[in-house]
């Protein structure tokens, strides 16, 4: 197996990628899963490990690029990936509030899909009165 | 189910098994004709359909390489995925949502009443009063709510706050849509129950899809030869012009050959150009059914645009059935707004996965952040509208990129049109403005990503030299060629476009029947060169399965 990156480097990669993405609320243990998710792209990809090893003294100061476009090299790598791994992972959504599967729990017909209460229950079916939508 | 030998000269070949193939081979079969469906993606069961989103995603997303082009956002945010649809058994019925409007009769008159704007504009050879009928008969087919006796759908989080502000701004014509999902049991398939995954294939079957109602039918016929990881790569046609069989890769990467007696293309607007196209030869040097040179061009993909709306209460907007609320009001045309056309306001559900990946393409920082922490707070809606045909805006063949079978990508080029544009900053606001009225405290607009409406490519025309394929989506060139997806519309309408596949694909099989008794379609001629063709292997066990017998 490839060699994992140095603790430095992982270093690095946590503080840039909870710079990037800053969630005060979340362990590091989800930003983590996002250093992993780099290192195991590292390991099987030479041209990711340079890109990683080569950035990473200079990423903390490079996590507020005008756009993603202009960011660094290394800024456009964590980015693509904390994108994707950060906010796929049930302890996040936990956190912002999203419950996840739910077919297997009888969906939520009888689990709160109705249950907003601070609006009044509008009507579902169309107005007969409305008129008509062609012009 | 029947496995036709390959050089069964009777069969009808359908390239695709979603809304368009999956419904032409079911009413072919129960006319008694032969069918093989040819589809590129695996046969999954409800079953296997996992509530997730990536993983979903890559279960059931057409992944092949593709390329983009153009000034649209999808070629910076998204280049190698211009579209957001499904290579799987059912086709992109899997992954859809229900929305079901039908087109209003100036959509199929655009070119008369559309004033003053320039792009490539074209009447439809057919009117509302001749697609009637067939609406009609494929409500009934998919079950759509408020038609045919069928309830609403009830009111879901999400759409208390859409209708709310749908009538604080004045708005008229809103409901729970007319929807391709049970609110009652019917056909055989149950009622929602409010999961909120019918994106990621609906496990319940409470949707409707070609994967649970139209292949199924079909099959209980014995007429239905349907070939999982089957893609085609090549038409053939004879010294006449005129189609003998398709080319296709099976599962194992084997190169196959399958006579057809006709041959139907509805592989979705990118593919089916692509086929056509990939299928040149001497005498079609620019592509199959391409004498008038708008094979791949007039790509549509709706307007298309999100707004999602934080609040300072819990929504939820995630609890129910994503799409089921609709409005109406701004559909019709009325120019004085600024632009031709229209547009709807449906409902938007996605879990915080694609939020990150789809909310803000490239966003970060703190204003990023922020807006998933309010994520169960948060509500949303999709904006689709009818986006102008431009000859070049367009499918072609990247010969730079090849894919897994040595095949040229297709490449998507695409550039707004300012119509488009006008539209688009028309209806973001609207969005706003609804859910400014019920109070939101922050509203964010979500540009256009990868299309699910891919509309266009080879359209129908009254002559010749307007489009590919005539009134019943019969090439003009090749008699024995149909297509059967939404590539055949001449124009995009705001509606999504399932409904009007689904309509037209029940016309069309009405058609190819009648043609079929009075012999009115020739038969390509080919020799087999003295070998035995065989035929593919039996039906493996686990590709009956979902079947339900």
């Amino acid at each position: 197996m490839a060699e994992a990156l140095s603790t430095d480097v992982r270093e690095a990669l946590l503080r840039a990628t909870r710079a990037i993405f800053p969630h005060d609320d979340l362990p590091d243990e989800a930003y983590r899963k996002v250093v992993d998710a780099l290192e195991a792209d590292a390991q099987n990809d030479e041209d990711v490990r340079r890109t990683i090893e080569a950035g990473a003294a200079e990423i903390e100061h490079q996590v507020n690029p005008p756009s993603r476009e202009e960011g660094s090299d290394l800024f456009k790598l964590i980015h693509a990936s904390a994108v994707v791994e950060l906010y796929d992972n049930p302890l996040v959504w936990k956190a912002f509030g999203y419950e996840g599967p739910s077919t297997h729990l009888g969906g939520y017909v009888d689990r709160g899909f109705n249950d907003l209460d601070w609006l009044p229950d509008p009507p579902i079916e169309l107005d007969a009165t409305a008129g008509s939508p062609r012009s | 189910m029947p496995r036709y030998r390959f050089d069964d000269e009777d069969v009808v070949v359908i390239v695709g098994s979603g809304a368009g193939g999956g419904t032409l081979a079911n009413e072919l079969c129960q006319q008694g004709v032969k069918v093989v469906v040819l589809e590129a993606g695996r046969h999954h069961a409800p079953d296997d359909f996992i509530n997730d989103e990536w993983r979903s995603f890559k279960q059931l997303a057409w992944l092949d390489t593709r390329t983009t082009s153009g000034s649209f956002r999808v070629a910076r945010d998204f280049p190698n995925l211009p579209a957001w649809i499904c290579k799987t058994v059912g086709g992109t019925t899997v992954h859809w949502a229900g929305c079901c409007p039908r087109f209003m009769p100036h959509e199929f008159k655009t070119s008369t009443y559309y004033d003053g704007v320039e792009c490539n504009m074209l009447d439809w050879p057919i009117s509302y009063d001749d697609v009637a009928p067939y609406y009609d008969r494929a409500e009934e087919k998919i079950g759509i709510t408020s038609t045919h006796g069928i309830p609403q759908l009830p009111a879901n989080n999400n759409y208390k706050v859409f209708a709310n502000g749908a009538q604080r701004v004045g708005y008229k014509r809103f409901h729970t849509g007319r929807y391709a999902v049970n609110p009652v049991p019917r056909d055989g398939r149950p009622a929602s129950i409010q999961d909120g995954f019918s994106f990621q294939g609906d496990k319940t079957g409470a949707k409707w899809s070609t994967l649970v109602a139209e292949l199924p039918k079909a099959a209980r016929t014995g007429k239905l030869d349907l070939r999982p990881e089957s893609h085609v790569i090549r038409i053939g046609h004879d010294d006449r012009g005129l189609v003998t069989g398709v080319t296709y890769i099976d599962g194992d990467g084997l190169e196959q050959f399958q006579r057809a007696r006709i041959v139907a293309v509805a592989g979705n607007a990118i593919e089916t150009p692509r086929l056509l196209l990939n299928s040149a030869s001497s005498l079609f040097p620019d592509g199959l059914a391409n004498s008038s040179d708008q094979v791949g061009r007039n790509y549509m993909r709706h307007l298309t645009a999100s707004v999602y709306a934080i609040f300072d209460k819990p929504v939820r907007m995630y609890r129910g059935e994503p799409m089921a609320g609709h409005i109406e009001d701004e559909a019709p045309n009325n120019p004085e707004r600024g632009f031709v056309g229209g547009y709807y306001l449906q409902l938007l559900s996605l879990g915080i996965p694609f939020m990150a990946a789809f909310m803000d393409p490239g966003g970060f920082g703190p204003e990023f952040t922020s807006a998933i922490e309010g994520y169960e707070n948060m509500a949303g809606m999709w904006l689709v509208g009818e986006d102008m045909p431009q000859a070049t805006n367009r499918v072609t063949l990247n010969h730079d990129v090849r894919d897994q079978y040595g095949q040229p990508v297709p490449n998507v080029h695409f550039d707004d049109h300012e119509n488009d544009l006008t539209m688009r900053e028309h209806a973001w606001s609207a969005g706003e403005a609804l859910y400014q009225s019920v109070g939101a405290v922050r509203t964010i607009r979500t540009p256009p990503y990868p299309a699910t409406h891919n509309i266009g490519t080879a359209r129908m025309s009254t002559r010749p030299d307007d489009g590919v394929v005539n009134a019943f989506g019969q090439a003009h060139d090749v008699p024995n060629l149909f297509v059967s997806d939404a590539s055949q519309f001449t124009t995009g309408a705001a509606a999504n476009p399932t409904l009007t596949i689904v309509a037209l694909a029940i016309r069309q099989a009405e058609y190819i029947v009648d043609q079929l008794k009075t012999n009115a379609i020739p038969t390509g001629r080919f020799a087999w060169d003295g070998r035995d063709p065989g035929g593919p292997a039996p039906v493996r066990p686990e590709l009956t399965s979902a079947h339900g017998g």
